[in-house]
């Protein structure tokens, strides 16, 4: 049996909606800030639970915005987690800021109780990843932020959909970033990305920060970038953000299904729960002992899997000239040789993720 | 002014609906991508990459999420970093200006000719122990005068980075911009000659280097999956954006025909004698293809005439009445822009127009607008 990591082809192929979204924007050919965006930016900040979303081209870029418009800049520092997607450090780096990494817990997210000694004089802001779906410990963090005054911006570019209580990801901190790549649970026919806020002031900054500095067409207020999310994306990802609701139930059915199966082998460790949390499974992750060779054992028997990721930020290549070295964040890093992605995309069956299940309990009976 | 009577034609700047009157072809071949869902880095941006390298007569050409990227990246590529200087034009899109600070470099302007580029003759005085780079502007489709810019940036040891947004087409002698210097940026942002169904834009360079470093730089510095060599950004070209730009890369050459055309049956009508009182039109070149992304001249009365021609339903606009350097982004800059004496720059912001030239225009379109032209001038209706 083949199980697939991601089946975009069930999601796009033979899509009837997508032939009449195509029309409309034919009607006006406004390609670029056209009115399908501002649909799109008021469907998903209704989706959150903010005032406002601005469109912008990818989930980086979300990130990027967000910081700089909380006076993220040159010489500050930002806290963030060593083993998320590089993006989030690439994000702070391209602000001018230091990224602090702070070590995960077995949640995989940011460890609250090691953010404190980790915020000197030049710290800004706190970028708490909500990785796997998985929402950060925002109650903790939050009180952080506040008693040492900073900024926090919530990397939900895994995250659409999840809450903590009544609380959507998005809501959570002073900005939130999301991700419509292609691979994302709410996603676009190419790169792009929302930033939700409840701040009037940085939605309006937002606004012409994203379009070059423009107040209008002929004055710019300051100099900054072209990072407009493209109509016909918006429209696409519109199209599927009523269904985004049902995509996440069957994730999350996916992943009760895989923990069901998966508790009580000894050696795989699944994902964590904690009440009152709705997570929003981008990935499901679990740890074993000999990850690789369970990856090409599941291969043989047709399930693609994923490791998100092998090589923690602070390890790589790129962030050499920040001196962290191997054992700085030791969870990370051992999770990091142990962690496996497992498919959990809403188009799977249950026949199949009973494959996937046989598979691991077969494997470790070997 | 004395409002004629209602006109009976109409002149739009505009002409996406008639240009993609029937987008049923590229939207057949978006359902041959939808079976593969290659969203990003599909092989159609392979494709178009290959195709703009070979129409520009570069070696390498790489897709980006748009020309700022474009200018961005290419700056980085070739060693420009934060505190250094870039001496560039105030009389182009905000976005050049945007692409050196937003990698915390500095513009330096010079003034520009009456062709509306960089005067070569002033970028001597204007270098400094902090310039990297020099990016002159292509603007409105017309080649800056890159042999005098290059023998200067030559004897400086200067790389240059071509800002060719509005200039797919534009050939000095044959050669296509953006193979002068190190690296040309390209837009291909739906009002460009060259357009897509959104932002998106491309480099093109003969120097393996700067590709490799652009190809680092535009999908977050990753060496492979899980490597990554440097910090850079998301600023890919979207796949589906490169099946329009193929699908319309056959007609590049039509385009900019039509538009060379249109531009010269204005050139004509607007030299008549009476008019010459009035209008500047900027000198034309042999040897030289401008592509007119812009048409462009220097106008008296320029406020009152763009409002008459507006009432005759001639959408003609300015690009742009405020010069960068003197846009509150410049002003307000804690430590001020580096510039040599922009008059002229800020004369041409006072006078300059820019008539519909684009495809979709027809000869009667055109003499409506020179003989309103002739109209507004002859009759004195400024007054």
């Amino acid at each position: 049996m083949e199980v697939k990591y991601l089946d975009l082809q069930a999601q796009f192929e033979n899509n009837p909606a997508l032939k009449s979204i195509l029309d409309n924007i034919f009607s006006s050919c406004q390609f670029v800030l056209g009115p399908e965006l501002e649909v799109f930016e008021y469907n998903f900040a209704k989706l959150c639970g903010v005032p406002y979303a601005v469109g912008v081209d990818n989930g980086t870029n979300a990130l990027f915005l967000a910081l700089k418009v909380s006076g993220v800049q040159k010489e500050h520092e930002v806290i963030t987690a060593p083993n998320s997607f590089l993006a989030t450090a690439g994000a702070i780096v391209q602000a001018g800021a230091f990224p602090r990494m702070v070590d995960v817990t077995e949640d995989y997210n940011i460890d609250p109780d090691k953010i404190e000694r980790a915020i000197n004089r030049k710290t800004r802001a706190i970028v708490p990843v909500h990785l796997t779906g998985n929402p950060a410990r925002m109650d903790e963090i939050n009180n952080i932020a506040q008693r040492h005054d900073l900024a926090v911006i919530e990397d939900a570019c895994q995250a659409i959909d999840a809450s903590i209580g009544n609380a959507k990801t998005g809501s959570l901190g002073d900005l939130g970033a999301f991700s419509l790549h292609p691979l994302k649970n709410l996603n676009t026919c190419g790169d792009g990305g929302m930033i939700t806020t409840k701040s009037r002031k940085y939605y309006d900054e937002l606004l012409l920060m994203r379009n070059h500095g423009l107040m209008n067409r002929n004055e710019a207020k300051f100099f900054a970038y072209n990072y407009r999310l493209d109509t016909l994306k918006a429209a696409v990802a519109n199209m599927q953000i009523e269904g985004i609701s049902a995509i996440t139930d069957i994730r999350n059915k996916h992943a009760n299904c895989y923990d069901e199966g998966l508790r009580g082998i000894p050696e795989v460790t699944i994902p964590e729960r904690r009440v009152g949390v709705r997570r929003a499974f981008h990935t499901y992750v679990i740890q074993v002992e000999r990850r690789d060779e369970l990856i090409e054992y599941l291969r043989k028997n047709g399930v693609e899997t994923k490791i998100h990721y092998p090589i923690p930020i602070h390890l790589m290549e790129a962030s050499r000239r920040f001196g962290y070295k191997k054992g700085d964040f030791p969870v990370a890093e051992r999770q990091s040789e142990r962690i496996i992605s497992l498919p959990i995309h809403q188009h799977l069956r249950t026949d199949q993720i009973d494959h996937v299940i046989e598979s691991i309990r077969s494997f470790e009976k070997l | 002014m004395t409002p004629s009577q209602a006109p009976d034609i109409k002149v739009p700047y505009s002409y996406l609906k008639e240009q993609f009157d029937d987008p049923e072809p590229i939207l057949n071949a978006f359902r041959d991508q939808l079976e593969r869902c290659d969203f990003t880095f599909g092989r159609e941006l392979v494709e178009f990459e290959q195709k703009m390298a070979k129409y520009a007569g570069a070696k390498y050409a790489a897709g980006t999420s748009s020309g700022t990227m474009a200018l961005t990246m290419l700056l980085r590529a070739v060693g420009v970093g934060p505190g250094d200087e870039v001496i560039t034009v105030s009389q182009t899109f905000v976005a050049t200006i945007g692409a050196i600070a937003s990698i915390y470099a500095r513009p330096f302007f010079v003034d520009v000719t009456d062709d509306y580029t960089m005067n070569p003759n002033l970028i001597e005085q204007a270098i400094t122990e902090k310039t990297r780079a020099i990016m002159p502007v292509h603007y409105s489709g017309q080649p800056a005068q890159m042999e005098k810019i290059m023998e200067i940036a030559d004897r400086h040891k200067l790389p240059v980075i071509e800002d060719a947004c509005c200039a797919i087409s534009a050939k000095i002698n044959g050669k296509h911009v953006g193979t002068f210097g190190k690296g040309g940026a390209f837009s291909v942002h739906p009002l460009k000659n060259l357009n897509v169904w959104g932002d998106g834009g491309f480099i093109i360079t003969d120097d393996k280097e700067v590709y490799d470093r652009i190809i680092l730089l535009r999908n977050h510095g990753l060496k492979n999956r899980d490597e990554v060599e440097l910090y850079g950004y998301n600023a890919r070209l979207d796949t589906i954006q490169a099946i329009v730009g193929n699908y319309l890369y056959d007609q590049i050459d039509d385009i900019t025909n039509k538009r060379i055309a249109n531009a010269k049956n204005y050139d004509s009508g607007l030299s008549a004698p009476e008019l010459s009182q009035f209008i500047t039109l900027p000198p034309r070149r042999t040897g030289e293809r401008h592509v007119y992304h812009m048409y462009m001249f220097l106008a008296e009365h320029r406020d009152t005439l763009l409002n008459y021609l507006i009432h005759r339903e001639i959408e003609a606009k300015i690009h742009y009445p405020i010069p960068m350097h003197l846009q509150q982004a410049s002003l307000e800059q804690t430590v001020p822009f580096g510039k040599t004496d922009l008059s002229r720059t800020e004369e041409q912001c006072k006078q300059i127009i820019t008539l519909p030239v684009h495809q979709h225009l027809s000869k009667e379109q055109i003499n409506y607008v020179i003989t309103s032209i002739k109209e507004f001038y002859g009759n004195k209706l400024w007054k």
